[in-house]
């Protein structure tokens, strides 16, 4: 589903970001993306996005080169893959609702398969009473319950989260793991680049640590591995 | 564009103008206001044009024929006035026709003309009245037809025709720099005004991008908004002018009635086309160029 060979990125004429990178992912994994603050983290899903274009190298998802990518094709990779943020990124003035059911009417979907499908998203969540709240009266996990219910609700094949956990306590954290593993049961590709150790060591799943730019480890059932 | 598409973005348009309430209004204010000063413009500049063109109608070059001329001159002079391309209306007034005339606008005075009534006594020439294509040729068909056989002398008001139009030149070529002025200004004020709208709503252009919208998803319901606030704003300024100038046009029929105004109907036809396009193309205009910026992000 994605196979990176030989990338490097740079960010001007500043110090390479990521350094010889070569992974492979393939449908229906799991996968942690760990490492400390600036070890290439963000950068890295900055390049699944096509946000950025790697300065060197080769990345293909779902088969297609992206640095061939002409811009006009960004928005339909983007179809397929699902983000969650660390900060939610939820429309503030608009209902939870709305907030999915923007995602889906930006694909052009049917308004009617449009009403049928968000419920039941929400209701995947566990946000199935809260259709109608707005972000601000629901708590950080429930905003990211949100969240992962627009990510996932054009079914893409894969799911990416950047520091998902970063802004909630840990048993709330745990919830939004949880709920990752039902997607990923469910057949979606998660990627998750995240900080927290504790849930990182608990999941047991494939862990590939960076460190200065560098792939220091990729292991299947891994842990967090800490820069020597 | 789908039937749904379009739908849906008039309707995002819509909520999204009402949502950003302020925003909205701030953008409509700013559209009323730089069209109703210029709405207020074009209408005083059309009426100056008309007076000024009342004026040009009512300026003639009169030729007064020298008194040896015979009747063959007469008519030889006819001809080459009737064949000349910069004349419409050439008009023989005999010398009795003139003091006639004469004695009308003289009134209770026209017995200080007694003596000259009588046959060969008379000292008007008889003249022919000759009016041109475009009235700024009047000096320059005068100097020419001066030098025309049977011509005595040539009249055309020199020294006021001259002052007249050079004055009417300047009014029209400083309203029209004042009307480009505005609207260059009200394009700026406009994006700014609708590029505010879009920073404050940058950050859902950002979660669109990310879900997968296409540019032009994005776009389309930032230009029907600026549509719409564009077409609302021009809306107030042909409401205003109207009346107002219904109430000056009473007004100047009251106080002053040798000024005649061009008819409200006939001006607001013309404004009603001008100021709707303008806000609508000023308004479309504000909401692309304004989105641009942050779809490149």
């Amino acid at each position: 589903m994605i196979e990176i060979y030989h990338l490097y990125h740079q960010y001007g004429d500043d110090q390479m970001v990521l350094r010889d990178i070569n992974l492979t992912i393939d449908r229906g994994e799991f996968i942690f993306i760990v490492g400390a603050s600036g070890a290439g983290k963000s950068t890295l899903l900055k390049l699944f996005l096509r946000e950025i274009k790697p300065s060197r190298g080769t990345i293909k998802i779902f088969g297609r080169d992206l640095t061939r990518l002409k811009n006009g094709e960004v928005p339909y990779l983007r179809r397929n893959i699902g983000m969650v943020f660390q900060d939610f990124r939820l429309l503030q003035d608009r209902s939870v609702y709305e907030n999915v059911a923007f995602t889906m009417r930006v694909t052009g979907t049917a308004a009617r398969e449009i009403r049928k499908r968000v419920p039941l998203t929400l209701e995947l969540v566990g946000l199935k009473d809260k259709l109608f709240k707005k972000p601000s009266e629901l708590s950080g996990g429930e905003q990211q319950r949100v969240s992962l219910a627009r990510a996932i609700v054009n079914r893409p094949a894969m799911v990416i989260a950047d520091e998902p956990t970063g802004n909630l306590d840990p048993a709330t954290s745990l919830e939004i793991l949880n709920l990752l593993q039902e997607i990923n049961i469910r057949g979606t590709t998660v990627i998750v680049a995240t900080h927290a150790q504790d849930l990182v060591d608990r999941l047991q799943k494939r862990v590939i640590c960076l460190d200065q730019g560098y792939v220091i480890s990729d292991r299947e059932r891994g842990v967090y591995l800490h820069a020597r | 564009m789908h039937a749904r598409s379009l739908l849906y973005f008039l309707g995002e348009a819509l909520k999204s103008a009402v949502r950003h309430g302020w925003m909205s209004i701030a953008s409509i204010a700013v559209v009323s206001i730089t069209l109703l000063i210029l709405g207020s413009f074009m209408v005083i500049n059309y009426n100056v044009a008309l007076l000024t063109e009342d004026i040009k109608d009512q300026m003639q070059i009169v030729v007064r024929m020298d008194d040896e001329a015979d009747e063959q001159a007469h008519r030889a002079l006819q001809r080459a006035l009737v064949a000349h391309p910069d004349l419409v209306e050439v008009r023989f007034v005999s010398r009795d026709e003139a003091m006639e005339r004469l004695k009308r606008q003289m009134g209770d005075q026209a017995f200080l003309l007694a003596g000259y009534a009588e046959q060969g006594k008379n000292p008007l020439r008889d003249s022919f009245e000759l009016r041109t294509h475009i009235p700024e040729d009047i000096p320059r068909v005068a100097a020419e037809l001066q030098e025309y056989a049977g011509v005595a002398y040539v009249d055309y008001g020199r020294g006021v025709v001259e002052p007249l139009f050079q004055f009417t030149g300047i009014v029209r070529w400083l309203g029209l720099a004042f009307m480009a002025g505005l609207a260059v200004t009200a394009i700026f004020l406009i994006s700014h005004t609708i590029r505010l709208t879009v920073y404050i709503r940058r950050k859902e252009i950002m979660i669109m991008k990310y879900v997968g919208a296409t540019d032009w998803f994005i776009r389309w319901p930032f230009i029907f908004e600026g549509l719409m606030l564009g077409f609302v704003g021009a809306l107030m300024p042909l409401v205003v002018i109207y009346y107002s100038y219904l109430a000056a046009a009473q007004w100047m029929q009251l106080n002053i009635r040798f000024i005649s105004l061009v008819p409200a109907a006939d001006i607001m036809s013309e404004l009603i086309r001008v100021l709707l396009i303008l806000g609508v193309v000023l308004g479309v205009l504000g909401g692309s160029i304004s989105v641009r910026r942050f779809l490149k992000a």
